[in-house]
């Protein structure tokens, strides 16, 4: 498996480097409070009992990896067909125009690293999800909170340098879920925690929008 | 009927295309709908994700803030003036400790701050004015409120807009009265040994009025005594004095910043 | 957000208003500052332990970092300085989620929890601007956090938590820029940063402070 580094060039946001005022950086340290515990003991043993579950491996990547690459494939075409409609108007169609890129690389990267295994991706047909503005957002909204779900469902299945990359991906995946909601008015997170969805259920809520062919 | 075949997943490099047929009469023709769900495994590989290590609540709302007071201690010794300019006139200096060594703190009295955040409105002792933001350091709240009733004799602690704690008190003989108004505790002394004070002295904002020469500013405190019978009456020479045993349990209930109104 | 950070070591409007102080005053404020680092445990780079201190250690590093939300957006409602119906919002808002996650990660490590620190947030919970641009600092750094520690956490269970958490942050982080008029999401993919690139950032903000001190052990000289 091999990971494209994470050479995208940053905006905006850069690391503060030293100050005229060298007093300030580097004496203060977050506290920290020394030995483990035993109060955690049980938290730490705790989980679902996940015997069945393959250990992560890079096969295993595979399988994650080309299961994301479906639902990136699903996103980069809906934003796509949105756009060729030519019915956004403002906020969302500057919204989709940044994130149908976004999802573009995030294919790209996904597809990298799985090489000759990517595999085939079914067409996809949209209907009135692209035409229609106020159908667009609501399933802008629900394919975005889908695949933050679907990722966190997949965190504990991926190896290391899976895991590094998927977070890299769900945490843009994130944005565009409140950036769509701030459109639509909505919270922009609906708890304080995301939940995680298994890949049947994923899959189910896709199929169950019609969308593949 | 027709039944399509669920392509089974190999190895997950490729993915089959479920197709079923739903042919609810022979004369019409058969829909297909693709399923990807119907290709996962029943043994998915996938497991699905542990149940979190963390329990994490509903988020919550702040509670009313009505019972709310906030403080921040002094960075430096500060003028206070009569209005948010440095052009203002001064009314006093804050000193950046208390005669116990301590740091320094006031009560924010509002919300007024310039929009540059450069002022602050407080109350310390004796001093009600606009400060400049960098003198002070970072706010504390509060919820906690104590009452002192001088004709009454009682002590009594609101917390979130409950009492929490009420006990009997000595107050300020005619000559050197309790002063009255709104005041706050400024820090908390313990640990010393001087039974006239009982075992714990909170130092407040409160000066007497009377007692102008006294050493160390002629600051009111709120303390226990070693003489318990005098409670309750006018018996202090302004401080406010408890049984040991209340001022302990105040002790538990009462943290520094706590402003007191004292009538 | 370029050079976000720069700003709150010397603020203008700060510094004009530090200029104002005494000299004398303003090296004794330097002079306490440094005392004041050594009062603070210092956080060791990434401990390799056995799992249960690694995932502790962790834990912890999340908690500082949401008390510092957390007490960011409680002081800014609390303090009932801001105007703006926006800003109150993303306060009441984020404040509520900051301080569930707070709950959640001080019960998990019970005794073993750090102290919530003390903070002086410098103004930037009384200026609309300052609030919104610190608001966005803290939820981009709080996501790039928890991202540069999930494939470091031992435990299944505490992976699954803090990934759930992760992209929360991220969701704050993109609705805070968009109420600010900036791109919620400015590329693709979103970095990590690593414990010591935190803890540097964290520092340079100087939002963290040492105690006041309003305990003592003198003879009360009240007037008795």
């Amino acid at each position: 498996m091999r990971w494209a580094g994470s050479g995208t060039a940053r905006k905006g946001f850069t690391v503060a480097t030293e100050h005229s005022t060298a007093s300030r950086s580097g004496f203060l340290r977050l506290g920290f409070a020394g030995a483990g515990t035993l109060s955690l003991g049980a938290v730490l043993a705790s989980g679902a009992p996940r015997a069945e579950a393959a250990s992560p491996s890079p096969a295993l990547d595979v399988q994650v990896l080309n299961y994301a690459l479906l639902l990136e494939e699903l996103q980069v075409a809906f934003y796509a067909a949105a756009l060729d409609r030519g019915k956004l108007r403002g906020d969302l169609r500057d919204f989709a125009r940044v994130v149908v890129e976004h999802e573009r690389e995030h294919v790209g990267l996904l597809r990298g690293a799985l090489g000759a295994k990517a595999r085939k991706v079914p067409r996809f047909s949209f209907g009135a999800a692209v035409s229609n503005p106020r159908r667009f957002a609501a399933t802008a909204l629900e394919l975005e909170d889908l695949g933050v779900a679907a990722y966190n469902g997949q965190a504990a299945n991926l190896t290391r340098d899976a895991l590094i990359a998927a977070a890299r991906i769900v945490s843009v995946d994130a944005r565009h879920a409140a950036w769509i909601r701030a459109i639509e008015n909505r919270p922009p997170s609906p708890q304080a925690t995301d939940p995680a969805k298994t890949r049947r259920k994923v899959l189910a809520e896709v199929d169950r929008t019609g969308f593949v062919r | 009927m027709i039944r399509g075949a669920a392509l089974a997943a190999l190895g997950g490099v490729t993915i089959g295309v479920a197709l079923l047929l739903l042919d609810r009469s022979s004369d019409s023709p058969p829909v297909t709908r693709p399923s990807l769900v119907a290709a996962v495994p029943a043994d998915d590989p996938l497991a699905p994700a542990p149940a979190p290590g963390l329990s994490i609540p509903a988020p919550r709302l702040l509670a009313n803030g009505e019972a709310v007071s906030v403080w921040a201690p002094l960075r430096a010794s500060a003028v206070v003036r009569a209005a948010p300019s440095s052009n203002a006139s001064a009314l006093g200096t804050l000193p950046a400790r208390t005669p116990e060594g301590t740091t320094n703190i006031a009560l924010v009295t509002g919300n007024g701050v310039d929009r540059q955040a450069l002022w602050v409105p407080v109350r310390a002792a004796g001093l009600t004015g606009w400060i400049s933001r960098a003198a002070l350091g970072g706010y504390q709240t509060v919820d906690t409120l104590l009452e002192v009733d001088t004709r009454a004799f009682t002590a009594t602690l609101h917390r979130a807009g409950r009492v929490v704690f009420s006990a009997p008190v000595g107050v300020g003989t005619v000559d050197a009265p309790t002063p009255t108004g709104d005041f706050f505790v400024r820090n908390v002394l313990t640990r010393y040994s001087s039974a006239a004070y009982g075992p714990i002295a909170f130092g407040t904002s409160a000066r007497s009025e009377t007692l102008t020469d006294w050493p160390a500013g002629g600051f009111v405190g709120i303390h226990g005594t070693d003489r318990p019978d005098l409670l309750p009456g006018r018996v202090s020479h302004g401080c406010i004095r408890l049984r040991n045993i209340d001022i302990l349990a105040l002790a538990r209930l009462m943290p520094v910043g706590t402003p007191v109104t004292i009538t | 957000m370029d050079t976000y950070f720069e700003q709150f070591d010397r603020d203008g409007a700060l510094r004009e208003t530090e200029a104002a102080l005494p000299a004398e005053t303003r090296r004794d404020l330097l002079l306490g500052a440094l005392a004041g680092g050594t009062a603070l445990a210092l956080f060791a780079s990434e401990p390799a332990s056995a799992a249960t201190k690694g995932d502790v250690a962790i834990l912890n590093y999340a908690l500082v970092l949401e008390y510092l939300q957390s007490s960011f957006y409680t002081e800014a409602e609390r303090r009932k300085a801001l105007r703006t119906a926006t800003a109150k919002q993303t306060a009441r808002v984020l404040g509520s989620v900051e301080r569930a996650h707070v709950a959640a990660l001080e019960q998990a490590l019970g005794s073993a929890a750090v102290k919530r620190p003390f903070f002086d947030f410098r103004g930037t919970t009384e200026n609309e601007d300052a609030f919104i641009r610190t608001g966005v600092a803290f939820e981009d750094l709080g996501a790039a956090a928890y991202k540069g520690q999930a494939h470091r956490i031992q435990s299944k269970a505490l992976l699954q938590a803090a990934i759930s958490i992760h992209s929360v942050e991220a969701r704050h982080a993109a609705w805070i820029r968009y109420l600010a008029g900036t791109t919620p999401a400015s590329s693709a993919f979103d970095e990590p940063k690593t414990m010591a690139q935190v803890n540097r950032l964290v520092a340079s903000t100087g939002f963290i402070v040492r105690r006041p001190t309003t305990r003592s052990r003198r003879r009360p000289r009240f007037t008795g």
